[in-house]
């Protein structure tokens, strides 16, 4: 997500703004996580139904969040992880409740 | 491939700071973690001799499990019948009062029957070992005591420290990644010691790279699992289901009209075979939910349990009830999740893969030991030629003596523990009631010794403490064996005699460690926390003019 960003802006050096990245990595991450997660419960193979999907679906979370988590610092402002994280977890949660009914 | 240094320099803070908050906690967590491969081997190292009775007929155990449900209603909430037979589980049938919670229960009794010589049936009280439990219980909270809701409230800091440990993998490759070619396999052995100890660092963190994703991710989950499920049931499943389940029997079942045991195990072996049965547990015979969960062991495949497949059994019937932890039975989505228990417990491949799952552990806490180890000598202020020694912040010596307090004392302490077991029991007492004593006393101790003493002196000298505890283990044994009259003992079995071995291995990795910290206090350079000199007064003049031989 952050590499086509750093096209445009060679020369700009990432910011770290710690607590901003941290915080959209922790938090915005997680809820993202959840998100997909329950999207994959529903929209997935199987659908809502099948016993012992919940395990999966519940294994799936730690493995989105943390790779959110790893990366978010490359995006080049706290301002900006926290808005496409931020704008991720919309849609997301906007899809969760489109295919959840 | 190249990395923008800005990116690099961000990546480097993350990794430094996830590994140097995290890196004592998972230290612990990996020694732990990978004594507790072998469980089992510990447990039946550690228990006393019983007079074992002669092996019974399944008849006659049959006639225990009946004798034992019609005498004592604990038993018909739940109990154990041991099929397979070691030295920690002497007798057919054991079982305890009350239901066992989440924390270990130091005082725990628990009563084990068999039969006498006479066909009567004979009921023992006994102490099980909880030193396998006491060594996962290090593992999985790194010692820290304390309970939050039902849980050990250092399962959620060892989440944490999961969550850093994640994050100071993906830095750590990120850094890698514009050297990985060059540096990959390079161990530089030369006068740059800081160097030495990136490579040794580097090659152990790329080698066991998937292991240590594998373990990081796992963590979080082992941590975090009741959260998650409870965020997916309110936002996601709501009112339906998560989990199905197992038939209700409506008639509350009769104790005395259970299928005989054998004939359980007969229809377990016929649904798994080539896994052998090594214990069903009886939950609920005469509720209307009666389950039989018989652990099924096999090296050939990827299990659920730390060391085990189930196959659950209704007692009464002999029907199979569920097969979804049983390997290569569940259906898909339970075959799906197996792997990821089993690659954090090495529960496949058999003894192979759990001694490769050991020595990846030690080379995991190896691990952290090293990156603190390269994070203190990174801040270390150098001395400049020929002038005198720098006066050291005092955050790398509290940052060193810390590492190596905690680090070696949790070792130290556990191998005191298993020392003091037998010792205990020369002198009448249980080792159970004892362990957190002796496990806190002794790690306590070597902490406070190593604020005391200065990371340099006490590297050297706890390393000697565990040296000398782990010889006392395997010393301990022979004692028993040879002199009867210290009423200790030393088992024979090939699993018990493993442990005396490897205690007697890591001894001895420990006393050379020790010789090379020794050398390095007194010949390395004289600025680094690691020499004698920055123990005693800042400016020793001897160690100046060591310099500049």
């Amino acid at each position: 997500m952050s590499a086509e960003m750093g096209d445009k802006t060679k020369r700009a050096p990432i910011r770290p703004d710690w607590w901003g990245k941290t915080f959209a990595g922790a938090v915005l991450g997680a809820t993202l996580a959840f998100a997909l997660a329950g999207i994959f419960a529903w929209a997935g193979p199987g659908g809502i139904a099948p016993p012992d999907k919940s395990q999966f679906v519940m294994w799936l979370i730690a493995p989105v969040w943390m790779t959110v988590f790893g990366f978010v610092w490359l995006f080049r402002s706290g301002m900006l992880a926290l808005l496409w994280l931020g704008g991720a977890n919309l849609l997301a949660w906007g899809l969760l409740f489109l295919v959840r009914g | 491939m190249k990395i923008r240094s800005d990116i690099l320099r961000i990546y480097q803070a993350v990794h430094t700071w996830g590994g140097i908050c995290a890196g004592m906690l998972l230290f612990i967590g990996f020694f732990g973690g990978a004594l507790t491969m072998f469980k089992e081997p510990l447990d039946r190292w550690v228990s006393a001799p019983t007079v074992s009775a002669s092996p019974l007929a399944p008849a006659q155990v049959d006639k225990v499990v009946a004798d034992v449900l019609a005498a004592y209603p604990a038993a018909r909430e739940e109990f154990t019948l041991h099929v397979a037979r070691h030295e920690n589980t002497p007798a057919p049938v054991s079982w305890q009062a009350g239901e066992s919670g989440h924390e270990i229960d130091f005082g725990l009794v628990r009563w084990q029957a068999t039969l006498d010589g006479q066909g009567a049936l004979a009921v023992e009280q006994v102490k099980p070992s909880l030193l396998a439990q006491l060594i996962d219980m290090l593992h999985r909270t790194g010692g820290i005591p304390g309970t939050l809701g039902e849980e050990y409230f250092g399962i959620y800091v060892m989440g944490v420290a999961g969550v850093l440990y994640f994050l100071a993998l993906v830095s750590g490759v990120v850094l890698l990644l514009p050297t990985l070619v060059k540096d990959f396999f390079a161990l530089r052995a030369g006068k740059n010691r800081k160097r030495f100890w990136l490579d040794a660092h580097n090659i152990l963190g790329i080698t066991s790279l998937p292991f240590h994703i594998v373990i990081s991710l796992t963590v979080v989950v082992f941590a975090f699992h009741d959260q998650f499920y409870d965020g997916l049931r309110g936002i996601v499943y709501r009112e339906r289901p998560m989990f199905v389940p197992p038939a209700i029997h409506n008639v509350p079942g009769d104790a005395t009209k259970l299928l005989p045991a054998s004939e359980l195990v007969r229809r377990v072996q016929q649904q798994a075979p080539g896994f052998e049965v090594t214990e069903l547990l009886y939950m609920g015979v005469e509720s209307p939910r009666p389950i039989v969960r018989a652990a099924v062991a096999s090296p050939r495949h990827v299990v659920q349990g730390a060391e085990t497949g189930f196959v659950i059994l209704q007692p009464y019937t002999g029907d199979i009830l569920s097969t979804s932890m049983l390997p290569g039975q569940g259906n898909t989505w339970s075959a799906m999740v197996a792997p990821f228990f089993a690659l954090h417990f090495g529960s496949y491949g058999g003894v192979t893969v759990r001694w490769l799952y050991f020595v990846f552990g030690l080379a995991g806490a190896a691990l952290f030991y090293t990156g603190n180890l390269l994070w203190i000598e990174k801040r270390r202020k150098n001395q400049l030629k020929n002038g005198p020694l720098p006066a050291q912040p005092l955050r790398t010596a509290l940052i060193a003596s810390a590492t190596v307090g905690v680090c070696l004392g949790s070792v130290a302490g556990i191998g005191a523990c298993m020392v003091a077991a037998k010792w205990l029991h020369a002198f009448n007492a249980h080792a159970n009631d004892a362990y957190p004593t002796v496990y806190y006393a002794i790690f306590l101790a070597c902490v406070a010794w190593a604020f005391a003493r200065g990371a340099a002196r006490a590297g050297r000298e706890l390393l000697v403490a565990c040296a000398v505890t782990a010889l006392a283990i395997p010393v301990t044994s022979v004692a028993g064996a040879l002199v009867p009259a210290l009423n200790m003992w030393a088992h024979t079995s090939p699993a018990t005699l493993g442990v005396d071995a490897t205690a007697l291995v890591l001894a001895g990795l420990f006393a050379w460690a020790a010789r090379l910290a020794a050398r390095r206090a007194a010949q390395g350079p004289a600025d680094s926390v690691w020499a004698n000199a920055t123990d005693a007064a800042q400016a020793a003049p001897e160690a100046v003019r060591k310099v500049g031989t």
